[in-house]
């Protein structure tokens, strides 16, 4: 250990040097900020809930405390329960349609050729940008007279007029579209990552081994990437069901309700409507749908790890 | 059953000539084993012969079949790559049936298969197990099962005992002829390892710089270089070598170094820049006779040998490997001579052997 | 790999590449293009893929100074401000989410600190839809007086990007042998110095490609953003947003120079990273 300089300041750096208060200094304000910051709010996210709060009746200490009204109110309402739904499914949608065509892109950007570089540079472009604008932009670009639909038009042959932002389906495919459009980008690098990743000398013993390019990615790519996959799929969806930005961008949840995500309806519900009580209960009930799906995730995630890790490469 | 020939094989990767327009025959059932320092095209060469890169220019042939262009499944090979290769997601009874299940053959009769030669490289124990649970000398075992259920014509091999540690390298390098010996198929292995190369080739083939440099049994590759390059590629310790001047005298010639001089009777070797080499073992110790003084200034005893390094007024040492029960002390003055008809002389420039 | 056995294979390559390409870069240019127009050009059938009088005066009305209105019929839209506000609560928060995250990542790496569960737990963190930790957080924030203030802000987007942080930092601090930290300490370095003089280096690409990402994430965050501000802090997308909703008849071309204005300096630096990008999405899963 080197000497130190003044008796005062030596002890100090001394006494952090040692491992067991090294290790713990930057836990300290982490764990602080999600003590102070993510405990209370929870507990209050609950105590909320058990309340019947309006924001406009004066503070949240006063309110009457009317225990689980909430929660019935907002199992009963229907526009909560289809707003949850539709969130789910546009998840099931929007994720497994990524998947495919990140999958294709992939494959395709995998071997080096020219201009490899700029394309996946291009691929990589939506991620870069803010998904308000994404949002607003798609509005401009679908309107009825739109170049999208001008676009459609000289595809088909015939004028196009679909209808995006004002009819339900259509409104539905466009904010599902928003999102596919923005995050293949990210889902393209996880996945050329994880092809990179994959050992060469395997592939070329099976290719010595006489085995078509369809029994190599069947059974020896694929099995491998299963990490990969599992990581896409996770990280997507977690983003998917949360989906705002979207539907008040481009069809401000319209039309009707047809976009209207559980996050849009909770807003409306919280900083609308003002019934906080009900929007915190929603907001639990939200939690307790999500966290199944979360732990499962989390399951995947530390299984196709501690998997690698095992395995190696040999 | 097929035995390999390579005809003006030539690979090029950008500016690099990684293989350089080589000639080789190789006949069915021979265990050659391809020999050189890293980047000396030795593995491009393999791989060609694999069929997992295409050579820019020259053919191959395995058996009657021009194979230059084929796919590497259509060859007929086993291949065992340096890294072994293992699928690691996959049962060691799984990894030796691919193959087979490539081929589509029945499960019945892989299951029969994969058993049997199971056994005879012994890990038929093994047989449930992933890779990474294995030891380096098992799944050695493991990736030649692989090559072996598909009773292919050639093997090839890409340097797989570098990953093991030395005991387990001499047994597998046992195990390996063995196999060779009972299956007589062709074998082509590649090393860079010069001990592996002389105790396992039926004939070696020394590369350097994408260029054979010289082929043939390893005794005569040892004892008979084609060159400089080969003749201190191989030996442990390298071989001495004294660069000095070639001179044409009456019957013969001498060569002159700095603190050495040497007649060579009956030689015409003409005259010039050359250097002269000659290998540890046949420096000798002597009293009487030709010979030249010296000062021991290092001692390595091997247990069998011991290796003495003397300085004799040349610019660098000789050493010479005597016998173990040889006493000697550091500062000992001794005098050394060679064993003629050992010693060899090459060209100074183009590095080739000279002889008459 | 040779493609031996289709030789039209490049071509439909190209082809399918070039048509996603096509679709990726088609809203970009569109809404680039907009910014330059003026209003007459904006909304016309057949649609102009080009400005015929292109302009600058899009850009004009949103950065000049002033602040944004938004009363039906009289919206203008101006940036300077939330540009500013953005810079602020995403720079600072995206900071020290990187300082504190990649410290904690390598304590976790090389000590284990918090279990080995620690960073799943921490991922779960960020799994939670922010809606359901938006409700609460108003309340907290206005009785601790944190509503509408940098600070409530840039707390909120340092405790969201943490998890991203850590995770795209232990795959870099996993990429540093042990054995030279070792070293280090046995030639009489102190941890710090160690830290600095080894590990810091060595994981620099690192630091700076998480830092942009998760900046990129708090640049064009918008749902905590609203609950949590009012007028005091705006950013961008908040701007957006309220524009978006308020008006009937769109201003697309300030608009558009909005988007682009928010676009460009990340998509500058995105393209900078990218390379280094692919490392730190490895979630620890890539095989060396």
């Amino acid at each position: 250990m080197t000497a130190a300089g003044a008796p005062g300041a030596g002890g100090l750096r001394r006494w952090l040097e040692r491992e067991r208060v090294f290790k713990w200094l930057p836990f300290v304000p982490v764990q602080g900020l999600f003590a102070l910051l993510l405990l209370p709010n929870f507990l209050l996210l609950v105590y909320l809930s058990l309340l019947s709060w309006r924001i406009t009746r004066g503070a949240w200490w006063n309110a009457a405390f009317t225990g689980l009204d909430s929660f019935q109110r907002a199992l009963e309402d229907s526009r909560f329960l289809w707003a949850l739904a539709r969130t789910f499914a546009f998840a099931a949608v929007a994720v497994p349609l990524e998947l495919l065509l990140v999958f294709g892109l992939a494959m395709l950007c995998r071997r080096s050729f020219r201009g490899r570089r700029i394309y996946t540079s291009v691929f990589l472009l939506p991620m870069m940008i803010v998904p308000a604008v994404v949002g607003y932009d798609l509005s401009m670009l679908l309107i009825d007279q739109g170049p999208f639909n001008q676009l459609l038009s000289l595809f088909a042959g015939r004028t196009v007029t679909v209808r995006w932002l004002s009819e339900y389906t259509p409104a539905q495919l466009a904010v599902i579209g928003a999102d596919v459009w923005q995050w293949t980008a990210l889902t393209f690098l996880v996945f050329t990552a994880g092809l990179a990743g994959l050992p060469e000398e395997p592939i070329r013993a099976a290719r010595v081994m006489g085995a078509s390019r369809w029994q190599i990615f069947w059974h020896i790519e694929l099995p491998l990437l299963k990490p990969v996959i599992a990581i896409a799929v996770i990280l997507r969806s977690m983003e998917a069901l949360k989906m705002f930005d979207y539907p008040m961008l481009l069809t401000q949840a319209g039309p009707g309700n047809a976009t209207e995500t559980v996050a849009v309806y909770l807003w409306r519900v919280g900083w609308e409507f003002a019934r906080v009580s009900d929007a915190a209960a929603m907001s639990l009930i939200l939690l307790v749908a999500v966290a199944m799906y979360i732990l499962v995730a989390i399951r995947v995630l530390r299984r196709e790890r501690r998997r690698l890790t095992e395995e190696g490469a040999v | 059953m097929a035995g390999i020939r390579l005809q003006r094989l030539g690979k090029v990767f950008g500016a690099t000539r990684a293989v350089d327009g080589i000639d080789l025959t190789i006949p069915d059932g021979e265990f050659v084993v391809l020999v050189g320092p890293s980047g000396c095209g030795k593995t491009t060469t393999l791989n060609m012969i694999a069929g997992l890169e295409v050579p820019t220019s020259g053919d191959i042939w395995i058996g009657d079949d021009r194979v230059t262009d084929w796919e590497p499944g259509d060859r007929s090979l086993g291949m065992v790559f340096q890294s072994l290769a293992l699928f690691p997601h996959m049962t060691v009874f799984d990894n030796i049936a691919f193959p087979l299940r490539i081929k589509r053959v029945a499960p019945a009769e892989i299951e029969r298969r994969v058993r049997a030669v199971g056994d005879t490289v012994h890990v038929g124990h093994l047989l449930a197990k992933r890779p990474a649970t294995l030891s380096g000398g098992e799944a050695q075992r493991v990736a030649l099962a692989r090559t072996l259920v598909v009773e292919p014509s050639v093997f090839l091999m890409d340097e797989p005992l570098s990953s093991l540690d030395a005991k387990l390298r001499v047994e597998m390098r046992t195990e390996i002829k063995r196999l060779h010996g009972t299956l007589r198929s062709t074998f082509v292995y590649v090393t860079h390892d010069q001990a592996e190369a002389m105790t396992m080739a039926d004939r070696i083939v020394v590369m350097h710089q994408g260029r054979i440099q010289q082929v043939g049994r390893p005794l005569e590759v040892y004892g008979n270089p084609a060159n400089r390059f080969v003749a201190g590629f191989f030996g442990v310790p390298a071989m001495n070598f004294v660069e000095g001047e070639l001179h044409a005298e009456s019957g013969g010639a001498r060569f002159v170094a700095q603190a050495l001089g040497l007649s060579l009777p009956g030689q015409r070797l003409g005259s010039g820049p050359a250097v002269l080499g000659v290998r540890p073992e046949h420096v000798r110790l002597v009293s009487a006779g030709e010979s030249w003084p010296a000062a021991v200034s290092l001692i390595e005893p091997l247990g069998d040998a011991t290796l003495v390094f003397l300085d004799y007024g040349g610019p660098s040492s000789l050493v010479a490997k005597v016998d173990a029960e040889e006493k000697l002390a550091v500062g000992n003055r001794r005098s050394f001579t060679f064993r003629r008809d050992r010693i060899v002389l090459f060209d100074a420039a183009t590095g080739g052997r000279l002889s008459t | 790999m040779r493609q031996r056995g289709f030789p039209l294979f490049p071509l439909v390559r190209h082809t399918l590449l070039l048509a996603w390409a096509a679709v990726t870069l088609f809203p970009i240019y569109w809404m680039v293009m907009t910014s330059f127009k003026q209003a007459a050009e904006w909304v016309t059938w057949p649609p102009r893929w080009f400005p015929h009088e292109p302009t600058l005066v899009n850009y004009v009305k949103v950065l000049t100074p002033g602040t944004s209105t938004f009363e039906l019929g009289r919206q203008t839209l101006k940036i300077l401000k939330p540009i500013g506000d953005s810079l602020i609560v995403s720079g600072i928060g995206s900071l020290i989410a990187v300082l504190l995250g990649s410290a904690l990542a390598y304590s976790w790496a090389r000590f284990g600190t918090g279990g080995r569960s620690y960073p799943y737990n921490i991922l779960s963190i960020r799994m939670v839809p922010p809606i359901v930790i938006a409700v609460p957080f108003v309340v907290y924030f206005v009785t601790l007086r944190l509503l509408d203030t940098y600070t409530g802000l840039i707390l909120v987007y340092l405790a969201t990007s943490l998890p991203y942080v850590i995770w795209m930092m232990l795959a870099f601090v996993e990429e540093v042998p042990v054995e030279l930290e070792r070293a280090a300490r046995v030639m009489g370095a102190s941890r710090w110095k160690v830290l600095r003089s080894v590990v810091l280096p060595l994981t620099a690409s690192g630091l700076v490609v998480t830092f942009l990402f998760v900046f990129i994430l708090n640049w064009s965050e918008l749902l905590l953003a609203m609950t949590l501000t009012n007028t005091e802090v705006s950013t961008i997308p908040i701007q957006l947003n309220k524009f978006q909703s308020a008006n009937e008849g769109r201003d697309y071309g300030p608009q558009a120079a909005i988007g682009t204005i928010a676009t460009l300096p990340v998509v500058v630096l995105g393209f900078l990273i990218q390379k280094h990008l692919l490392r730190g999405f490895s979630f620890g899963l890539l095989r060396k």
